[in-house]
């Protein structure tokens, strides 16, 4: 059995103690190399980019933006057409207000008898 | 060719016999540094030699994807930590298969009968130790003891702070020592 030996890693010697086979630096380069794959072969599973797959990209994208902002001008117009609809009914149950009426009829030369019997009359 | 990397990053960009010229020269100039760094996590020459020629073949066919973002070497050392830590964890998913077996050599065995290992008891001892270590702090570990780099070079290949980096190195020297005092 090995003896037991107490130690502290700052009262050692830093020291490699691997070797290698002979010559293996040596060679190492050429043999890495050589076991790179042909430059053939790496280029060949490149893709070769032609004009058309470069702009294609951003006429699809202007497309599409085309196509979303024709959709939402729709979609508003459609909207705001109804909204100006419910304006138009709002503005004609408020084009006379409270204040003008009172101010008509102090202006209008009408009693009160007048106009209670323009009212009945009127039903 | 003499290692000039502002060139050699150029060359990349170049014809296909330029392209190639210029990586055989990145393999020259890191080769042998990227071999040590590799040994010292696997042990042993022939897992070392397979793990590095992976790296350069995945360096090389993913060169496009090498930007310039960070230094060549950076990028180099991250390919090689990544194939390192991929073949440990193979590595030890069959070992707690063959482990069934109860054969498993113990590290300073195996490195007693290596043919590429010429250290003594002690330095077996410490191999041993140090493989007991998590499989990112015994990178540091070796990084530090060993390669003697500094701290900031660590933190860039391993992205980790250097605070965090000295409190590993720490603790991994405790954990070493305890071993070495534990070994009966």
């Amino acid at each position: 059995m090995e003896k037991k030996k107490d130690i502290r890693i700052d009262e050692l010697e830093p020291r490699r103690p691997f070797t290698v086979p002979e010559g293996y630096f040596e060679n190492l380069t050429q043999d890495i190399m050589a076991a790179l794959p042909e430059q053939e072969s790496l280029y060949s599973t490149r893709i070769i980019v032609t004009p058309w797959m470069r702009i294609r990209t951003y006429l699809y994208a202007a497309a599409a933006f085309a196509g979303i902002f024709f959709c939402i001008k729709a979609a508003v117009g459609i909207t705001s057409s109804n909204n100006m609809t419910e304006i138009s009914e709002a503005q004609e149950t408020t084009i006379y207000s409270d204040e003008y009426i009172d101010s008509f009829l102090e202006t209008a030369m009408i009693d009160d008898w007048t106009l209670y019997y323009t009212l009945v009359d009127a039903f | 060719m003499a290692y000039d990397e502002k060139r050699i990053l150029e060359m990349l960009h170049e014809d296909d016999i330029s392209r190639r010229r210029a990586f055989e020269a990145i393999v020259r100039n890191f080769s042998e540094q990227l071999y040590w760094q590799i040994r010292h996590m696997v042990l042993s020459h022939d897992d070392a030699n397979d793990i590095l020629q992976n790296t350069f073949i995945k360096a090389w066919v993913n060169l496009d994807s090498f930007m310039g973002y960070s230094r060549l070497s950076t990028w180099l050392y991250r390919i090689a930590i990544n194939e390192t830590l991929t073949f440990l964890n193979k590595q030890k998913n069959t070992v707690s298969i063959d482990s069934a077996d109860d054969d498993e050599l113990s590290v300073a065995q195996r490195l007693e009968s290596d043919p590429y290992f010429d250290g003594d008891l002690t330095e077996r001892q410490l191999q041993e130790a140090i493989a007991t270590l998590p499989d990112k702090q015994r990178m540091v570990f070796n990084m530090k003891y060993f390669n003697e780099m500094k701290y900031e070079e660590i933190s860039e290949l391993l992205n980790t702070s250097v605070g965090a980096l000295k409190a590993s190195f720490h603790i991994a020297v405790k954990k070493i020592e305890e071993y070495f005092n534990n070994i009966d």
